[in-house]
């Protein structure tokens, strides 16, 4: 029996989660949500997390029932994200991993995505779309690596959705991205917009003022194509964009042409938390990883193929 | 330079593992030590005073945080 705990704040959320052979005992969460019109900045952001993580991690440990006697490995986000809440919340881990004398794991945010997503739908060898505020990737898993297919050339989908939101003031409660797709139900005229597929990647600067149509096809086009590349049956979305139901329904139907079978999971699990990073870590550390204290310094930018992935074959 | 007091050396080596790792943010102009005999020293030097304000500044809510951390999730579990 192996219990992981894992500390997540790369972004304007702030997750703690306890996962336990696959079982999630707990994952609290906080959003720190800015007025209309604003995004969250490092500084402010890093405040945020720094005044309800130790609340947080009261809440998951009793959840969970855990004393954290009972916790095996100490697991947090080393990166990517933003540089002062990724510190903020490495602190804690380092610290409670001290306190308690259990091993450190720095783990790669988009990985924990991944793990959480294949742990949730127990998806074989799928093909991914990762789509969130910070991150826009399709991932396919070979020899030890998930190598990068296609990704953003410049921003991420749900950045450029968010600063859409930003534009025409609408409520970042609970999240820009939400109030979208909302609205995006009611609208029934469809505006023409550049479309912008290069091959295996996509680029969404040019197109601030709109709709997830166009965005969204973009998406399924590059993910059918790695998954032609793969001969691959199988796509999971992960990521924060990951919940929009529209990008689901929309990857759907090309799943069905193909006779491909399509996974996500719900906003407890595609948006950032704290038992994602728990599982990755909780993977990780069952294949013998471990990370020194001297070597658990946080990175703003930090690949996911970068990680050799021990735990798979 | 600063020196911070903790109850034991154990919980001074502590508090400077969890504060060593990261770099500090800017690459130029600043220099940090931290060492740990008995309580913690912290010494900086750097070119401008604008830059060392900043990074003491930093230090010190991280440092706090770092202590609060020990007050509610310690004392230090025993070997």
């Amino acid at each position: 029996m192996t219990v992981v705990i894992g500390f997540e704040g790369s972004a304007n959320k702030i997750g703690i989660g306890i996962i336990r052979d696959g079982e999630v005992l707990s994952n609290p969460r906080r959003t720190y949500i800015t007025p209309p019109g604003q995004g969250f900045m490092p500084s402010d952001t890093a405040r945020h997390h720094r005044a309800v993580i130790l609340t947080v991690l009261k809440e998951a440990l009793e959840q969970a029932g855990l004393k954290p006697a009972d916790i095996d490995c100490v697991a947090y986000t080393k990166g990517p994200g933003m540089g002062a809440p990724l510190v903020t919340v490495a602190l804690v881990a380092r610290t409670v991993a001290q306190l308690w004398r259990k091993p450190l794991l720095g783990v790669n945010h988009c990985i924990g995505h991944i793990e959480m997503g294949r742990l949730i739908t127990k998806a074989n060898n799928p093909t991914v779309l990762y789509v969130s505020g910070g991150n826009t990737q399709v991932i396919a898993y070979s020899e030890r690596r998930y190598r990068i297919f296609g990704e953003t050339i410049d921003i991420a989908v749900g950045n450029c959705l968010d600063r859409f939101a930003r534009v025409i003031k609408i409520s970042n409660d609970p999240s820009p991205g939400y109030n979208i797709e909302q609205m995006a139900k009611k609208g029934s005229q469809y505006v023409e917009l550049p479309y912008t597929v290069k091959g295996m990647d996509v680029s969404f600067s040019g197109i601030l003022s709109y709709i997830e149509e166009t965005l969204f096809s973009m998406l399924v086009e590059i993910t059918e194509r790695a998954m032609a590349h793969c001969g691959s049956q199988e796509v999971l979305i992960v990521g924060g964009v990951g919940c929009n139901l529209r990008l689901q329904e929309m990857m759907g139907v090309m799943c069905k042409e193909r006779g491909a079978k399509l996974f996500a999971t719900d906003e407890r699990f595609c948006i950032d938390n704290g038992a994602m990073i728990a599982q990755a870590g909780w993977e990780m550390f069952r294949s013998g990883q471990v990370t020194e204290l001297e070597d658990s310094w946080i990175t703003q930018r930090y690949r996911t193929d970068e990680v050799e992935v021990t735990w798979r074959d | 330079s600063l020196e911070v007091p903790f109850p034991s050396s154990h919980e001074a080596t502590i508090a400077l593992r969890s504060l060593s790792p990261d770099r500090e943010p800017r690459k130029g102009g600043i220099s940090k030590v931290i060492t740990v005999s008995g309580s913690t020293l912290s010494r900086w030097s750097a070119d401008e005073a604008r830059i060392l304000r900043v990074s003491v500044n930093s230090f010190l809510d991280h440092l706090s945080l770092v202590m609060e951390t020990m007050d509610m999730f310690g004392p230090p579990v025993a070997m």
